[in-house]
Formats: structure tokens, sequence, C-alpha cells
């Protein structure tokens, strides 16, 4: 089978990717081992959350990327540039009208309140967030749930001062109760029924109700506003330990629209085998055994994340990226990957795919190695998402401006 | 009995004037369970036997007194265990490991570990061990270890290639044969606590994070012994009639206190422990004692050791990449799997061995124990060093020790260690026993299955005062994930339940700096990933 572009990782980068080139006409292909890391990690879109953009009050993020840029050329925001930023953003935004969509406050950063009870410098929030900025404001009511573990409603009352309760649900099963249980059920009337008048015997003079980002996956503005309604107060998220309902609601939005729009998706298998000649791509092999198929395009994305996604492998010597075995940076031997402290900026968060501006991998020399790949996401050199809290915004405009340049070459 | 001050003493007796700013990061009150100081200054507490050191040697002779009625006070700078009784293989000796090398210490070990498999059996899984002979280690060693099993009593047969593998297939297929022995697999913590809990039903008591200052002399004696509560700053003045240093490899720091010296070598031995478990059976290597011989089966884990390097510090040492690569290579020729597992921790702990003049390699030095009786040696009449000594001896050097004690006192009251079970003998915990448990309660720790129920049991007992205390008793945080989730939620739930006070994150990045310790020697693979998995939740989304 033939396409314009093969998109290989299912990631935001990948999906981001998908959506540019699909909308600019192109027969489209991606794939994913699995579901990518957006059911892991993301809740909001982080662009930038570095000190000078860590707010409340600050610099527009405009303002805080030049001057990033300007101090790292070699950042994969320096390769795509402030304007192609944005444009990925407001085309990552397309994809949430209203009611869920994702904003900021001013064009600046917002600080968040997390689960475990810290703030996040954040950039883009979803709707059902939005009003967690006002936590130390308002007086607010923290709800948690008997047999939800990972969220703990008094322990985060006390870091943010206000007030916690669990509620225990009704005909709770024997086991645990996960996220993503609570998601589905909160997408029941009668489940929510239950919580509102729950939650009303709690509230004394409350003005705002937390609860752990589990307020459905497929209608979370509905969800909150018959909480609303049912309890008498506002009501938003708060983002917690993976799985991310968050990160699963903007997948599937990816998923639905793109599918709409022609993409094929392969989900559930790794690309076994590349074939080059010269300096080009001219097709991958994916095995599910016992059947191998083989499928080529024009052009190919690399998106296949860091570690976590399989994009990078660590063997006790060195890293490797496996499925072009494209150079990467290397941070030097093992010993000097990680620093001495778990808090310290590690080296090898740093290293990845170098790439020229126009994201072709390239070799220690500067040339480019293939002409009809390019690479997107967080596997690219020269970044520490974790650290400079730019997880997603380098995913989308990478994704963005890889798929760009693939038209264009 | 022991008495201090007006109504006799609270032997967890909590202060209220403690400064906060002073505290390790790990520390976590559990302040409900505290009461209010009546004191001011230090307190005075007068005990028959103070006992120093919470290892397993401390934790056996504070039973075996207590067994006799003799009352006795065991004090210790951390929590039980925080020495080499909780830093090392866990393997249960059958004493072949030093048939050849050290008859007397193999003799020991056999006999105790015979004892213990009685005493002990909910510490213990028999599983029986393997010494390995590898084409380039020859038939001529084994033979010597076979001759020398028989001479010491311990219980050897000779298998061949093809019955090892058929028992053991991840053994490598180029194997000459292997030597079957009765090893096994012990649980330190469980053997120890069980002890410990042991005495307190006869009277014996403890006191947690309490470490000595100073000894104060008087003519032929130890006077009084200056204590200091090293969490909550309270101190205190301890009077008693004998004094038993069991600090291992702080013996000779203790000593020092009293002007006097006792010759150790200090010896770290660093491990490795994989995330599945690789053999049914304890593997050694058949050759001298050296690097990498020893892969020991421990619940779902295997734990690869050890190294042998000479250390000055009792406090300061870490595994380095060099023992890494050693380890792996090493135990890699005996099961090949080894090359590619993926690994969960690293970790050192320091033999205490005593010395009586230098000498070449740590393992020439026995691994026997020494008992000394200061009166005899240096003219200090109530104070006695027992020290050196392997785990599964801890019982042997305890009833030695307690013999010595009750000769210098004139009493006769005989041992009963080797005869009477320990408390919790019939109890199981078993990953099968947790198995069946799944489901009916909470799940703190998904890699360990361990229970919400279940540390809320240990918390019911009380008397913990930090974190570590509760990974000590219970399997928090030894799974794959080594607590990056279930520390989380013990947070959460000591604060729900009003246990906790002061700030969480500050226990909580104290505790990702300990975990650090012992990830980062074995980084690459997919450790990595889940490096990455944790980094990605407490500095990305939380933002810590």
């Amino acid at each position: 089978m033939h396409y314009d572009l093969i998109i290989i990782g299912m990631g935001l980068s990948g999906l981001m990717a998908a959506k540019t080139a699909v909308e600019a006409g192109k027969k489209v292909l991606i794939i994913g081992k699995g579901l990518g890391c957006l059911t892991l990690f993301s809740n909001t879109i982080d662009v930038l959350g570095i000190p000078l953009l860590a707010g409340p009050e600050t610099t527009r993020l405009r303002d805080g990327l030049s001057q990033w840029i300007y101090d790292h050329p070699e950042h994969p925001y320096g390769k795509v540039g402030v304007e192609k930023i944005e444009e990925a953003l407001s085309s990552f935004n397309s994809l949430f009208p209203p009611p869920y969509t994702f904003q900021s406050r001013n064009e600046t950063n917002s600080l968040i309140p997390t689960g475990v009870g810290t703030f996040r410098p954040t950039h883009l929030i979803p709707s059902t967030m939005m009003r967690g900025i006002a936590l130390k404001e308002k007086k607010t009511l923290l709800i948690g749930f008997k047999g939800y573990k990972d969220f703990y409603s008094q322990r985060l009352a006390d870091s943010f001062e206000c007030r916690g309760a669990t509620l225990s649900l009704p005909e709770s099963p024997p086991t645990e109760i996960t996220a993503t249980a609570l998601a589905r059920w909160m997408e029941q009337p009668s489940f929510r029924e239950f919580i509102g008048t729950e939650v009303k015997k709690q509230i004394r003079d409350e003005e705002l109700i937390g609860f752990p980002a589990v307020l459905g996956v497929n209608d979370p503005m509905g969800v909150r506003k018959d909480l609303e309604k049912k309890i008498g107060a506002s009501v938003f998220e708060i983002p917690i330990l993976p799985p991310s309902i968050p990160g699963m609601r903007i997948f599937n939005r990816f998923k639905d629209r793109l599918i709409r729009r022609g993409v094929t998706f392969l989900i559930g298998h790794p690309v076994s085998k590349v074939t080059l000649n010269e300096k080009r791509c001219e097709g991958i092999e994916i095995a599910h055994p016992p059947v191998t198929t083989s499928y080529s395009a024009d052009h190919y994305i690399l998106a296949t994340g860091r570690f976590m996604g399989g994009g990078l492998k660590a063997d006790r010597e060195r890293i490797l990226e496996p499925i072009f075995n494209l150079p990467v940076s290397q941070p030097g031997s093992q010993e000097d990957w990680f620093g001495r402290s778990f808090f310290d900026k590690h080296p090898i968060h740093r290293m990845g795919i170098l790439t020229d501006s126009s994201l072709h991998p390239i070799d220690e020399r500067g040339k480019p190695i293939l002409e009809n790949v390019w690479v997107a996401g967080t596997i690219l050199a020269g970044h520490d998402c974790m650290d400079e809290k730019s997880r997603e915004g380098i995913e989308i405009a990478t994704g963005y401006w890889s798929a760009k340049k693939a038209m264009e070459g | 009995m022991t008495k201090g001050g007006d109504g006799g003493f609270e032997i967890y007796f909590l202060s209220n004037q403690r400064a906060k700013n002073s505290f390790s990061e790990l520390s976590l009150f559990l302040d409900k369970q505290r009461k209010t100081s009546l004191f001011k200054g230090s307190m005075k507490l007068q005990t028959e036997i103070l006992i120093i050191g919470g290892g397993a040697t401390g934790a056996g002779i504070l039973r075996d007194l207590s067994l006799r009625g003799i009352p006795s006070l065991l004090i210790e700078k951390g929590d039980f265990l925080s020495g080499a009784s909780g830093r090392n293989h866990g393997l249960f000796h059958s004493g072949g490991r030093y048939v050849v090398s050290d008859p007397e210490a193999a003799r020991e070990c056999i006999a105790e570990n015979r004892i213990l498999r009685k005493i002990a059996p909910h510490c213990i899984e028999e599983t029986d061990g393997f010494f390995v002979s590898l084409p380039e280690d020859g038939p001529d060693f084994r033979d010597r270890f076979i001759q020398a099993c028989k001479d010491a009593n311990v219980p050897a047969h000779l298998l061949s290639r093809d019955e090892a593998l058929f028992l053991e297939p991840g053994l490598t297929p180029t194997l000459l044969s292997a030597v079957k022995v009765p090893d096994g697999a012990i649980d330190p913590f469980e053997l120890v606590l069980s002890n410990a809990k042991d005495a307190e039903t006869y009277g014996g008591k403890f006191l947690l994070h309490t470490g000595v200052t100073s000894l104060l002399m008087e003519e032929n004696k130890v006077k009084t012994v200056l204590a200091k509560d090293l969490l909550h700053g309270e101190e205190y003045q301890i009077e008693a009639s004998h004094i038993i240093n069991a600090t291992g490899a702080w013996a000779d720091e203790l000593l020092k206190l009293a002007g006097l010296r006792v010759a150790m070598a200090l010896s770290k031995g660093s491990m490795l422990i994989t995330n599945q478990r690789l053999t049914h059976r304890v593997i050694n290597r058949c050759r001298p004692p050296s690097d990498g011989d020893i892969i020991v089966p421990n619940h779902t884990v295997s734990i690869l050791g050890t190294t042998s390097v000479r250390l000055e510090d009792a406090e300061n040492f870490e595994v380095t990449p060099q023992e890494v690569s050693r380890l792996i290579r090493e135990t890699s020729r005996m099961i090949p799997a080894i090359e590619e597992a993926r690994f969960i921790r690293a970790y050192a702990g320091i033999r205490p061995l005593f010395q009586s003049e230098e000498k070449g390699d740590d393992r020439a030095i026995s691994r026997g124990f020494v008992l000394i009786d200061h009166g005899k040696k240096d003219g200090i009449k109530n104070l006695i060093t027992i020290t050196g000594g392997k785990l599964v001896t801890y019982r042997l050097m305890a009833e030695k020790t307690s013999d010595l004690l009750c000769q210098k006192m004139g009493i006769h009251a005989p041992c009963s260690t080797h005869l009477k079970p320990l408390s919790g003998a019939g109890k199981f915990s078993g990953l099968k026993d947790r198995l069946k448990t799944l489901g009916k309660s909470e799940t703190l720790c998904d890699c360990e299955l361990v229970r919400k129920e279940e540390v809320e049991e240990v918390l019911k007992e009380g008397k913990l005062k930090n974190l570590q205390d509760i990974l000590h008793r219970t399997r928090l945080a030894k799974g794959t994930c080594q607590g990056g989730f279930c520390v989380y939620r013990l947070l959460g739930i000591l604060n729900e339940s009003g246990l906790a006070e002061g700030d969480s994150n500050n226990i909580l990045k104290g505790f990702l700096e300990e975990r650090w310790k012992g990830i980062r020697p074995i980084l690459w693979g997919s450790a990595v990933k889940e490096e990455e998995l944790m980094e990605g939740i407490y500095k990305g989304i939380f933002n810590l």
C-alpha cells in the first residue's frame, strides 16, 4: 500500500503531523506500537515553564519563547520559530471547539494545582481545569473517593490550605477503583446524582469544588455542568498520576477526527524493518505474526518518542535509535547519563536525534542522512522537556512543522 | 525491672520540644501515637543490661536475655537492621561457602542452619543451593569442596551437568557439574523484627533512632551511657550493670568513646537486584570465594552478589560502576540470562570483619565472630563487644554473649533460643498468600501486592518514627518501580489517618533521593523507561 506520508509513532507529535498533512489533502498512514504517551503524562498543554514564565504575573509566552530561542538556538523550538509554534498551537486548538477548549489566560502561563499539592506553570488549560487557578483566592473543597488510591484530598487540602473530603461510593466493588472506572461512572447520570448529593452534604461555604481529573472521557463539560447544577458550586479537575483521563480525551479527539478525514490508523504493532536505498526510505514492514505487511510512502516522519515510547533504547554502553538506526547525540558513558541527585538536570535527557532546521536527521558532520525522512517530538535532541515543562509544546510544534516540511519536500 | 524517674519510664517516650528544622527529610512523625514529655533535660533510665546496636546480633541478644529473665534495654541509632543485617544478599548459608577457607565458620553455619529451620521457618525459604563448576574452575576445587563439606558435616551431593540443568534450566549449558547443599533464602527483616517482638513479650525493651553520644567512665567501668533520640532530640542518661557493644561495623567507633580499640576491617559488599526470580535455588560458584559468586532467590526477585572492597569509613559508601560491571560479568557466566536481565536496584553493605592483625584479602579474614570481655582485655569490667560473624550465626552469637554475661553476673540461667520457636513462626508470607488476598482490599503496591490493610496493621502496632521504618516492615517500595507509585499513596494514607505531620512533599522528595541512590547505578535498558516515567510524573505532572 502506498501513501503520501507514513508517520511512525502515535503520540501527540505524530497525531499533529497526521492532522497537518491530512488537512493539506495528503493520504496518510499513522502507525503506533501502542497508544503513545498522551495517556500517561498529558493533561494541559505545557509550552515552556521556565522560571521566567512560571507565573502567575509574568511575561507573555511569545516574549518568553523569543528569548528562549535566542538563548537556545539548537532547541527544537529554535528550528520551528515563534511564529510557527503559534500557528501549530492554534491548529491544535482548532480540534477543540467549545465547550471543551484549551485556553491560556492573557497569553501567559498560569499556575494550576496538581495532585501532589504543588502548582505547575502551564500554558493551554482545558476548560475543566481552568477554575483551579483560583484555588488560592477562593474557598475550596477537594473531593476524593474511598477505594481510589491515587488521590488524597486531605493531604492536598493541607498543602493548599483548604478543606478535603473523601466520599464512599455506592455498591463499591470489592476491588479497588481506577481512574478509568471513575471516569466511566461519571458519565452516568445516576452516579452524578449520587456524587452531587454527597458533595452537598460535605460542603460548607466553599465556592470551588476540586475533583481528580476523572470527570468523564467523552463529555467532560457535560459532566461538569451537571455536577455544578447538583452541587451549586463551581467544579474543576486536578491532574493526577497516570493514566491521564485528559490525555485520553486528546487522543480520542485526534483519532476520531483524523479517521473521519481519511487517515489510516494502525495500532498495536511495531515497525519491524525499514528499506533504505541510498538516501531514501523506500518502505517499511510491520510484523503481525504470522503475516508481514509492507507499506511505502513518498515521505516518512519518525515520531516515536523517547525511552518510554520506544523511540530510543539504551544498552549498557550507548543510546540507539532502533528503527532507522539514526545517529544519537551521546552524553558520554553510562556513568555520565544521570546526575547524582534525582532532581538534577540529567545529561541523558538532552540527547536525541540531531536534525537540520527543517527537521531532517543529520549525521555528525551536519549532513542530511535521509532526504525523505523527518523527525518530530521528544526524540529530538537539545531539550529537557520535563525540566523545561515543554513536553506538549515541543510535540505540537515539531509535529506540525515536520509535516509542513515534508509536504514541501 | 527497668526503672527510671518516678513512675518508671515509657519506652516510646516522645518529646514535644523537638527542633523542627533539624530533622532529616525522611522523618515522618506519627504524632498521635506520641506522649508529651513530662521531663525537662535528659531522662534517667536504669537497666540491668544495655545492648547497643539493633542488628540481628543485638536483637538476638535482647531475645535471649529476655527469655532468661534478665532485664535488658536495646538502643539503636537507626531502625532495626540499619547496618549489615539489612544489607546483605539474604543467603541462608549451609556453610558451603566457607568449608574450604574457614571450616570453623562452616561448622557454625550448618549447626545454626539446622536450628533456624526449626525456630524461624517463617523467615526461611528452603530452596537448597548449587555450587556450580564451570570449565575454567576445573574439578580439583570441587573435589576438595566435597571432602571439606564431609569434614564439616555439611550435606553435599554431586550432580551431573544434565541433572543440574534439569533442575535449573537457566544455568549455562557449559557447566561441568553442580554440588547440592542445604543453602536457602532468609528474610533478615522478618527475622530481626520477630526477635524484637518476641523479646518484647518477655519484657525486653528497645529504643530506636537513639544513638550513643558518650560513655562516662568511672574507675574500671562504664558508669553512664549518654544517648540521644536522633529524631526528636530527647537525651537519655542510661545506667546499666553491663553493656554490650553489638554495633557491628561501628564496634570500634563505640569503643573509642571508652578510650578502647578493636581492630576491625570494614569490607564493602555490593549487590544487584533483578526484577524477577532467575532460579529456584541459590546458585554459588564452586571456586575459592571471589566476586560475583552468588545468586540468591528472594521472594519475587534474585539478588546477585557480591564484591569485597576495603573501606575506611562505615557511613559513606556507594556501589561503583566497576562493581556493577563485575557482578554482571561474573554471575552471567553461571546464568547467561543475567546479561539481558532488568535490574531494579543496586545496594551495598559493610561486613564487620574482626582482624587480629593486618592481612591481605578480606576474604581471608575469618567470617567467624569474636566475643571480647573488656574486663579481661582492658580492665573495663562491665563492657562486652560481640562482632564479626554471619547473619545465619546471629543466634549462636547471642547465646555465647548471654552465657558470658551470666557467668560475669554469677547467675545460672540457661539459653533456650535454640528450642523456642520465634513468635510468628506459624505465619506464612509468601507470594501465594498474597495472591489469595488480591481483590479483597486496595493494593497500595502493585509490584509486590502490598495491601492497604497490611500497612494499616503495621501502623497500628505503632512505634514507627519515619517513612523508612514503615518500608522496612512491609514490602512497599521493594518491587519493580521501587516505590515510585506506592510511597505517594502511603503518604496520602498517613496524612488521611492523621499520622503524619509536616510537609509531605519534603518527605516524598527525600524518598525519591534515597531511591535514586540505588537506581542510578543500574540505569540502562528497561530501567531507563521506568525512570522516564518517574521523572515524567514527579518533575513533569507534579512539578516537585
